[in-house]
């Protein structure tokens, strides 16, 4: 089946549950930040190159849990096919806990500010982790338009999830280096 | 709708069906641990050629049911509108995302040629009370008239090129023709499926003149 139909050439798209917004609307913004993450974290997996198929296969998981994510922000909670989609439960926030404890066993103990950057993946995975800061302002703007919690339940996981994968992909970067020899980079102020 | 319940099939050709000179209902055999919901598609492969068709049976009805139009070019569609009968093929499904979603408002379904495939598996299925819109450009190209005569709450055949004079109720012109000037103007529901350039106008036509509507499509060509 073709994807392309041109209704979107004057600015405006379709949600999954059929409202027709602008390409400007905040929630918009909020899953095509998303989009944006999860094709960092490809560039992060490519720039690993075959050479620790454990952490591909957990950044794999990780774009997958993104899907999810971009699939619920574009779609209206309050529609029908809010209930058919897969939810982002707290195990899942749990996982990305158990990977850093487990990253973190490799990692000497950070002693100050670090700048971004050293191996190639690493410098992705700070970028990735920059958009996921931007991505959680935006989800944040739409959890408080909704004004009722009740309707943003699930995207408060949505913004618990965001915030702990912010500090999954700070540690991430660090072992990228770590998994190349190379140093974290000291900020000397 | 869930990606890992797509699975690779095994089916053989029951039967065939003309509903026009180039267009007709093929019938295969519905595979053990098959399942679908209406409006779906799957993907036929026959070496290198790849097709997806929309089913137009009901899911209850156990057999599968294709709307091909041979297009005469040997695509994938000449093969298996040619096909004999008992001949083997292999499939991948369910795909697709083009289901119906209950709403509070009115319906609105929309189609050009072929695409009413889904909405023929929809209304086998028990959905009902629509406005119903099919685009072709002659009117031997009305498939399954009936069947949405009798599903529809209003049915419009838009024919572009040509119409029968006994044929008292059919519009003459292009679904986006009777969509601006003939559709009460309120929020529906839309579902469009067909043609790329309708889909595209249908929508526009919807932001400008409906709002609070809700658009789903599915580009068949």
């Amino acid at each position: 089946m073709k994807i392309y139909t041109g209704g979107g050439d004057r600015g405006k798209t379709s949600l999954f549950s059929g409202e027709r917004i602008a390409k400007n609307h905040d929630r918009v913004e909020a899953y095509g930040d998303i989009d944006e993450l999860c094709s960092i974290l490809g560039a992060v997996t490519a720039s690993l190159a075959g050479k620790h198929p454990e952490v591909e296969a957990e950044i794999h998981g990780i774009q997958s849990d993104l899907m999810k994510v971009g699939a619920l922000l574009s779609t209206s909670p309050d529609a029908p096919a809010f209930a058919e989609l897969e939810k982002i439960e707290e195990n899942t926030i749990r996982t990305l806990e158990s990977s850093m404890d487990r990253m973190d066993t490799d990692l000497p103990p950070l002693r100050g500010f670090i700048l971004p950057g050293g191996d190639m993946s690493a410098a992705w995975a700070h970028i990735a982790r920059t958009v996921c800061r931007r991505a959680e302002r935006h989800v944040i703007g739409l959890v408080d338009s909704f004004g009722d919690p009740g309707d943003g339940g699930d995207y408060l996981k949505v913004l618990a999830y965001m915030n702990r994968l912010s500090d999954y992909l700070f540690v991430l970067a660090r072992y990228c280096n770590h998994l190349s020899d190379q140093s974290d980079i000291l900020w000397k102020p | 709708m869930n990606p890992e319940k797509i699975q690779v099939y095994g089916t053989e050709l029951l039967g065939r069906k003309n509903l026009s000179e180039d267009t007709c209902e093929l019938r295969f055999f519905f595979p053990a641990g098959f399942s679908f919901l209406p409006g779906q598609f799957v993907r036929f492969e026959n070496h290198d050629l790849k097709r997806d068709y929309s089913i137009t049976t009901a899911p209850d009805e156990k057999v599968i049911e294709l709307c091909v139009r041979d297009t005469r070019t040997g695509n994938f569609s000449s093969v298996l509108a040619s096909a004999e009968i008992g001949t083997r093929f292999r499939f991948s499904g369910p795909h697709g995302y083009f289901v119906y979603r209950p709403s509070t408002r009115p319906l609105v379904f929309v189609a050009t040629g072929t695409g009413v495939a889904p909405f023929v598996s929809m209304t086998r299925s028990g959905i009902s009370g629509y406005i119903f819109l099919h685009g072709v450009r002659h009117t031997p190209d009305l498939y399954y008239e009936n069947l949405f005569r009798n599903g529809a709450h209003i049915y419009v055949p838009c024919v572009s090129r040509s119409a029968d004079e006994a044929e008292s109720d059919i519009f003459p012109g292009k679904v986006t023709d009777y969509v601006e000037t003939l559709l009460e103007k309120q929020p529906y529901d839309f579902y469009l499926c067909g043609k790329r350039e309708m889909i595209r106008d249908v929508t526009f036509l919807v932001d400008d003149h409906f709002p609070g509507s809700r658009v789903y499509t599915e580009v068949f060509y």
